[in-house]
C-alpha cells in the first residue's frame, strides 16, 4: 500500500517526500478534526453522568 | 540519484504467484499497522487534543460568567442551560485549579466544563449540589478526584457567595473519628453524618445506573435532606465507562462575597 502510494508520487525524490509528508499532515487533519469529533460520541468511554 | 531509484518504466518483469502473495500479505500487514496506529492517535486525541479545544471553551464560558457577576446579574434562581453558573476550586489539586462549573449534564456542556446537574440544590442549598465532570480529556477537571481525602476542601464561588464544602469521612474513617482525624484543623465540621445518611461516606463507586447518589439523600430518593451537600460524578477507571467515582461532601462554611477577598480555604491552600 505504501509502497504503492510511493512510486506513484510524480516527481524527484525530494519532492515525493514533501508530497508524502503532506499526504500525511492531510490525513491527521481529518482524523483530528473530522473523524475523531464524529466517532468520540458514539464510544461509551466518556460516560460521567450517573443515570 | 533520484533518477535511479525511480520505478523502471517501460515493460515490467513478468509477476510471478509468490510475488502476489507477497503483495497482499505486505498489504494486509501495512493495513492493520495503519490501523493500530489510529487508535493511538485516537487515544492521543482523547486525551490532548480534546483538552486544547476545551480549555479555549472553559476560557469564554469564565469570561462570559465573570460578565454576568460584574453586571450584578446571575443571582436567579434558574440557571440557562450550557451557561455558567458557579466556579469550583479545589485547593488540594492546586492553586490554580479552578473550573466554570455550566448548567447542564449534556456532553456538549460537559466539554465545556463540569456541570450541574438540573433539578439538584443549587451551590449552598439544602439538599445536594451534583455536579458531573469529565475524568479524561476534555479539560479532565475531575482526573484526580480519585486522590481526595476526607476533608478536603471543595470551593464554590456563586454571584454572591463563598460555600466551602468538605469531603465526608472515608469508608472505615467513621470509627474513632472523634478521637482519630476528626482532631485535625481542616476537618472542623466534617464528621459521620447521623439518621438517614448514616451510609454516605466520602467517597464511592457506583454503577453508571445508580441516579440516587445525586439524590438530595444521597441513595434515599424521596427522602427530605436536613444537611447541604455537594457530590462530585466521574467515570471510573480512567478511559473507562463501567462504573463511576461519586465524592460527597458537606458544606461547613459559606461568607457573603465582599470585594476582592478570596476565602481563607483558598489562599492558605487548606
Amino acid at each position: 500500500m505504501y509502497s504503492w502510494i510511493w512510486r506513484h508520487l510524480p516527481g524527484s525524490r525530494a519532492v515525493k517526500l514533501l508530497e508524502a509528508l503532506l499526504l500525511v499532515a492531510a490525513v491527521l487533519t481529518l482524523l483530528m478534526l473530522v473523524v475523531f469529533p464524529w466517532v468520540e460520541p458514539r464510544l461509551p468511554f466518556n460516560e460521567v453522568t450517573a443515570g | 540519484m533520484s533518477h535511479v531509484l525511480s520505478p523502471v518504466r517501460g515493460s515490467p518483469p513478468p509477476r510471478r504467484r509468490g510475488d502476489r502473495v507477497r503483495t497482499t500479505v505486505r498489504g494486509l500487514g501495512e493495513l492493520l499497522l495503519t490501523a493500530g496506529l489510529v487508535v493511538l492517535l485516537f487515544v492521543f486525541y482523547e486525551a490532548y487534543v480534546t483538552d486544547w479545544t476545551s480549555a479555549q471553551k472553559q476560557r469564554q464560558a469564565t469570561a462570559k460568567l465573570d460578565d454576568t457577576w460584574r453586571n450584578g446579574r446571575g443571582l436567579v434562581d434558574r440557571p440557562v442551560k450550557g451557561a455558567g453558573m458557579a466556579k469550583m476550586y479545589v485547593p488540594a489539586f492546586g492553586p490554580d485549579f479552578m473550573f466554570t462549573v455550566l448548567e447542564g449534564t449534556d456532553q456538549d456542556v460537559l466539554a465545556v466544563g463540569p456541570g450541574h446537574y438540573p433539578g439538584t440544590a443549587s451551590p449552598g442549598q439544602l439538599g445536594n449540589f451534583g455536579v458531573a465532570g469529565h475524568r479524561v480529556g476534555k479539560g479532565s477537571p475531575f482526573n484526580s478526584l480519585d486522590l481526595l481525602s476526607s476533608c478536603d476542601a471543595i470551593v464554590i464561588e456563586t454571584a454572591d457567595h463563598w460555600y466551602v464544602y468538605r469531603v465526608l469521612p472515608l469508608q472505615g474513617e467513621s470509627d474513632g473519628w472523634a478521637a482519630g482525624k476528626g482532631t485535625q484543623p481542616q476537618c472542623r465540621g466534617v464528621a459521620p453524618l447521623p439518621g438517614r445518611y448514616a451510609n454516605v461516606v466520602g467517597k464511592t463507586i457506583v454503577l453508571p445506573n445508580q441516579v440516587d447518589v445525586i439524590a438530595p439523600v444521597p441513595g434515599q430518593p424521596g427522602r427530605a435532606p436536613v444537611n447541604r451537600l455537594i457530590t462530585l460524578t466521574t467515570c471510573n477507571p480512567q478511559f473507562s465507562a463501567r462504573e463511576r467515582l461519586i465524592v460527597h461532601g458537606v458544606l461547613v462554611t459559606s461568607y457573603r462575597k465582599a470585594d476582592g477577598q478570596r476565602p481563607v480555604e483558598l489562599t492558605a491552600g487548606a
